[in-house]
Formats: C-alpha cells, sequence, structure tokens
C-alpha cells in the first residue's frame, strides 16, 4: 500500500467534487466534465496504491539470504541437506520441519530427534489474513491464497497456478522475481516457504510436504503432498 | 517496477489535463466527451506503459472504466440511431 499515492488519490477525489458542485451551481457543464474526469484520476490513483511497493520484495530479499544462510550451514551440520522439507501443524504454532522421515508430526520447535533421525523444526508465523470459503475447491482457495501472498502482497511472481491430481497439489509459479531465483537451487527457498506455509493454512490438514520441485528458466513447479498420517 | 508505475500516472495525467483543457477551449459542454477521453487516455497509458503486475484492484478498474466507457459509447450511438 502506498500512502502517499493514496492520499493524493483522495485529495484528488475531494477537489474534484468540490468542482462538480461548483461547476452546478455555476451551470457550467464544461467544468462539470473536467471535474468527473479529475474525479477518475482521482479513483485511478486511489486503486494503483493498492499495488505492492518495492519495499515488500527488498524486505523478502533481505530476510531470505539471512534466513538461507543459517539453515543451511545448521542443515550441514545436522546432514540434513538431503532431507524432506514439510509444514507441521500443531495446535498452537505452524512448524517448517527439514528431516529424512517424510513429515514427522512429534516434533518440537528447533533441533531434535524423531524416529531415529534428527529434524530441524522452524516455528512460523501462521498467515491469518488468507481466505477460506468451504463451497470453493481447495485448488482455487490455495490458488487464491498464493496470488494474494505471492503476486499481491510480495510481488515475487507474474502468476501461479495450482492443479490437484490425484491427491497432490501442482503449483506453478512463473515469473519470478531475479533476486529470490537464485534461492531455488539452496535448501531454503522463500517460493517453497511461502507455498507451504500457505497450503498447511488452505489444505487443513495437518502436515504438508515438498514432494517435487522442478526448476525451470523463469518458473517453478512445486508438488505437494498431503500426510495424514503421523511417523 | 515501481518507476513504471509512476511512469504510467504521469503520463496518464499528462494525457488527461492535455484534454480536458483542449476540449474547454474548444467550449465543449457534454459531460461524457470528457469522461470518455479521460477512460481512452487511461487505456492509451495502461497499453504503452503496461504495469509488470497486476492486482484484483486494477483488474476491477480495468472492468468497470471499460463499462462506463461502452456505456457512454451505446447512449451516443442510441441518440445517432433515433434522432
Amino acid at each position: 500500500m502506498n500512502m502517499r499515492l493514496l492520499i493524493l488519490g483522495i485529495n484528488v477525489l475531494v477537489v474534484s467534487v468540490l468542482l462538480v458542485v461548483y461547476g452546478i451551481l455555476v451551470g457550467d457543464s464544461g467544468l462539470v466534465g473536467i471535474a468527473l474526469s479529475t474525479s477518475i484520476v482521482g479513483g485511478v490513483l486511489v486503486v494503483y496504491s493498492t499495488t505492492p511497493q518495492d519495499p515488500s520484495i527488498t524486505a523478502l530479499t533481505g530476510y531470505s539470504e539471512i534466513l538461507v544462510n543459517a539453515i543451511t550451514s545448521t542443515l550441514e551440520d545436522l546432514d540434513l541437506l538431503e532431507s524432506q522439507v514439510c509444514v507441521v501443524k500443531k495446535s498452537d504454532s505452524v512448524l517448517l520441519v527439514y528431516s529424512k522421515i517424510p513429515c514427522p508430526i512429534e516434533v518440537d520447535p528447533g533441533v531434535g530427534f524423531t524416529g531415529g533421525s534428527p529434524y530441524l523444526a522452524i516455528p512460523l508465523r501462521t498467515l491469518s489474513e488468507l481466505v477460506e470459503s468451504s463451497s470453493e475447491a481447495i485448488s482455487t482457495i490455495l490458488e487464491r491464497a498464493l496470488i494474494t501472498l505471492l503476486i499481491e502482497e510480495y510481488s515475487a511472481c507474474k502468476s501461479v497456478r495450482v492443479e490437484e491430481e490425484s491427491g497432490f497439489y501442482r503449483v506453478y509459479i512463473s515469473g519470478l522475481v531475479e533476486t529470490l531465483k537464485q534461492y531455488l537451487e539452496r535448501p531454503v527457498d522463500p517460493y517453497t516457504l511461502l507455498t507451504l506455509v500457505a497450503a498447511s493454512r488452505a489444505l487443513a490438514t495437518r502436515c504438508v510436504r515438498l514432494v517435487e520441485k522442478r526448476i525451470m528458466p523463469d518458473s517453478v513447479l512445486l508438488v505437494l503432498g498431503v500426510e495424514r498420517s503421523a511417523e | 517496477m515501481q518507476s513504471r508505475l509512476s511512469l504510467l500516472l504521469l503520463v496518464y495525467t499528462l494525457l488527461v489535463v492535455i484534454s480536458a483543457i483542449s476540449l474547454y477551449v474548444l467550449g465543449e459542454k457534454r459531460v461524457d466527451v470528457y469522461v470518455s477521453l479521460n477512460i481512452l487516455a487511461y487505456y492509451v497509458s495502461y497499453a504503452t506503459l503496461r504495469p509488470t503486475l497486476t492486482t484484483r484492484a486494477v483488474r476491477f478498474l480495468n472492468i468497470a472504466l471499460f463499462v462506463i466507457f461502452a456505456i457512454i459509447v451505446s447512449f451516443r450511438v442510441y441518440e445517432v440511431l433515433t434522432s
């Protein structure tokens, strides 16, 4: 949200309304026309004030760099570079879990062992702003949630498409931002992370795991699997 | 991205100012002419400097402006046909 553009748009709208009133009072329809034209300009400014700003993506890039560097070194120490990544929903929190076990449910934040294998669990903030509707298909809810998050909030890509195929959700993310594309080859990348978090909320399941990540020149395909059983 | 959006708004505003002043100086009294030229100015700017990101609100604005433009044109065509 660009507050300066929003205030400018509202000011233009107010001035145009006053001009319309004045134009009607003095009987000058040309002035009314100019005022109505100005009100459209104000409306356009207000609408464009809602488009995401550069600082959103800048902040996400900076945060991603810190997160990727920190987690990669931890994963190296735990020998979890070839691990599976999933999001586990607990009663009061959401955890991003790296483990060699597909979808461990009994995990706590931090480093630990489950089923004889080490894991790294990072608590994540849930995305409460995502809209849920029981009447729509889950893939549609997930797609809308990802559009809101990746396109409208962070401008991290140009388009998102979600398809459901025999219990798996195929998420196509295209038009990737150059600054975030570099993290796709790393164990942690913002696209996977944000998609998993959005999916864990939209799918209303305890665990969502990344089954496959296919990186293409300007896009990425993430295949998500829903795990319902523990360990 | 932001510079492109700023350029779009600048070009659009300039086109609107030029068209509104020209119409007023020419003594145009029809309100719908001002509005339709404004919408045309918006679409010309949008087509020329298409922003990389299109949000839901922008899509709704595009549809709303197109509907207003279509109504104005339809009304004018109806007037010509019935006169």
